[in-house]
Formats: structure tokens, sequence, C-alpha cells
């Protein structure tokens, strides 16, 4: 789920090289995603957080209260540990900044699809460094 | 023969999906990435491309000034800028650095191929707003926009928009010294000069120049204020590919 198809391309180009995982669905907005996170039942949403319509923090809520089991990972711009910190209120297992995320989102997907917690900013989070930041809770 | 295309984005994911979008299309190449502007020079010197596809927020030399040092270089150099942004200055800068074509980022699932292929046919590719712009500009002004209005950036040699940009991003004058192969003191007396030229006083006056001048771009959170703190490589506001 990113606004921008050209990295909606790329998310793909790396996700499908994965054997046995599988883009079951790609959205252009926030209202988008919701709806087909609803419809699509994914094992994981990939979300970006400015989206036009509805910014991924909110899919993110609102997606995890109408499906429990759904795990969703962020890859975004923002390499800010209070946003980092704000996903995971949210109810995001994962945080991947988009700059690392053809280096990180494998790894990440592996980690969130055991309802565990991967976050990877390019600096450590002075508040969780040591425990969350730059990999698995 | 192929046409041969070298990519310069800071994000990997982004040339990823540059790079699937454009080898799907018969007959060109990927023959080459860059990470910054000062990579794209290099290999765009060293791969001889028939086009090199630049963003314009990226690390270390902007997109714009390579574009400026690539022409410099060799003026048959065909570059196509990606920007997240169509704002006048933004065109402004693009047409003034040289390019050939300008294609935003939000669009280039849709527009990039084509801006490819209009330079691959010797012309030349702008957005709907662009054409637009060039327009009002050579009707209202009776001359091409880049004389309508000159840019600001001018003020400053190529070498001393390098060292801006270093210094804004927060590298120190060695830091800087190393990329640019230079000696600290040169660096230094860069730094002087800039200052002077621009009645700058702090680095933090750099920094902010940089911005307002988009040698540097800022990450802006996207539903809260104040904006993050990190100033980082491109945003213009919006959590975008850049």
């Amino acid at each position: 789920m990113d606004d921008h198809p050209i990295v909606r391309e790329g998310l793909r180009t790396v996700l499908q090289g994965r054997l046995g995982w599988e883009v079951v669905g790609e959205a252009s907005n926030g209202i988008e995603a919701l709806e087909k996170a609803g419809s699509l039942l994914p094992d994981v949403m990939v979300l970006d957080i400015t989206m036009p319509k509805m910014n991924g923090l909110e899919v993110c809520r609102l997606a995890r209260q109408k499906t429990p089991g759904l795990e969703v990972l962020f890859v975004t711009q923002h390499d800010s540990p209070q946003m980092m910190r704000e996903a995971l209120s949210a109810g995001a297992k994962g945080y991947v900044v988009k700059s690392n995320a053809a280096r990180d989102l494998l790894r990440a997907i592996e980690v969130v699809i055991q309802h565990q917690v991967f976050t990877a900013l390019t600096r450590p989070d002075p508040v969780t460094s040591g425990g969350l930041d730059g990999g698995r809770d | 023969m192929k046409l041969r295309i070298l990519l310069a984005d800071d994000h990997e994911i982004v040339r990823r999906g540059l790079c699937a979008l454009l080898q799907r299309h018969e007959g060109w190449e990927v023959c080459g990435e860059a990470v910054d502007g000062r990579e794209a020079v290099e290999k765009a010197k060293q791969l001889k491309p028939d086009v090199v596809i630049v963003d314009i927020g990226m690390p270390n030399l902007n997109g714009l000034d390579a574009t400026r040092q690539l022409l410099q270089h060799d003026p048959n150099f065909k570059v196509i800028v990606l920007t997240v942004t169509d704002a006048d200055q933004a065109i402004r800068e693009a047409l003034d650095a040289g390019a050939r074509g300008f294609v935003l980022k939000s669009d280039a699932a849709r527009d990039l191929v084509s801006a490819v292929e209009a330079l691959q046919s010797k012309r030349m590719f702008f957005t709907p707003r662009v054409n637009d712009l060039l327009l009002a500009g050579f009707l209202e002004k009776g001359h091409a926009i880049s004389q309508s209005q000159p840019p600001s950036l001018p003020t400053l040699t190529a070498r001393e928009r390098e060292v801006t940009q270093l210094l804004a991003e927060g590298r120190s004058s060695k830091e800087a010294a190393s990329l640019l192969n230079l000696s600290t003191k040169t660096v230094e007396t860069h730094r002087s000069n800039i200052m002077r030229k621009l009645s700058l006083h702090s680095i933090r006056d750099l920094v902010v120049y940089a911005i307002k001048n988009k040698i540097i771009q800022i990450e802006i959170s996207p539903d809260r204020n104040p904006p993050a703190a990190k100033v980082a490589e491109q945003g213009q506001g919006t959590d975008s590919p850049a």
C-alpha cells in the first residue's frame, strides 16, 4: 500500500522473489488499503504512512480492529523514533525506513508473520535502543 | 543496439521499481545504478549511457548539481530529472540545469517510458504543467522561462554548492574535503566564501539557505506539527519515494 506506483513496483519485485509469498493486492490510498485488507484478508499488510484519503496510522488502527490477526508492517520515509513509536502504538508489528526497504523488507516480514516486532531505523532510537531497534524485539 | 540507461536514486526500492519498469521495454537496458549524485556523475562518465535518470533529492550531490556537472563534462548527455514537485521553482531549476526531461515521481510509472522515448527521438519531455509554464513564460516575456526569473542559486559556484550541500547535511569540513578530494583548508576557504557571499553567520543559517534553495530537502511528518527534526535528502512534505 503506497500512493506511488513506482514504489509499489519496487516492493513487488522484492516480495515476488520470495518463494511461498504472494502479493495479493495493491492500494494507492488509505481507504482503498482498508477496504482491500478487509476483503483480501492478507497475512501481512505493508503500509506507507503518508497516503491520500486516510493516513497509514489510521488505516493500521482500523484494519487491526476489524481483522485482529492481520499484522502490519510500515515502510516509510520517516526515519523518526517518534513516528516509529506511534506506528507501534497503532498496532503495527514492523517499521522499516524506505531508504533501507530493499535490504530490510524480507527479514521484517519474516519476523512480523511470527507476530514479533521488527524495527529498523537508520539511527538508534534513544528510548528503545538496545531493545527494539535494528531487529527483533 | 540497446538504449543504455543510468539510474540514480538513493532509495534502492525506487531503483528496483524504475528498473522493472524500464526493462520491460524491449531494446532498453539499465546499464548502471547510482545512489547519489556524485556516483551518478562518475558512472555516467565511465559508462557513457544514452540517457541518465536522476532524482533531484539525493545526498552528497543533489540531482540538479549532478546534471550541471554532467553537462559541463559533456553537453551531449541526455538527462531526465525525477522530482517530487512540479512547483515553478523546481521546473526553472531543472531547465536551468539543462535537463531534457522532467517527470514527477508520482507519475513515473505513467510518464517515464514516454520521457525516455522522447529523448531517444531527440525530443524533450515535460509534464503538462511544465509545458504550460514554458508557454506562459514565452507569451508573457517573449523569451524562454529560464530568462524570466534568474534563479538565486548561481550566486555560488558549482564547487561552493557542493560544499554547501555537504555541510548542510551535517558533514564536517574534513569529511567534505575527503568526499571532494580536496584539502580541509580548501573546504574551509570555500565555506568562508559561501558565508561571506550569502551573508550567513552560522551553520544553522547555511542549513536554512540550503533548504530554501532546494540544495537539500527536509522530511516533514504527515499529519502533525512540528516537522520531524531530521534533515533528509528528500520528502517535500510527503512520504514520497523521493
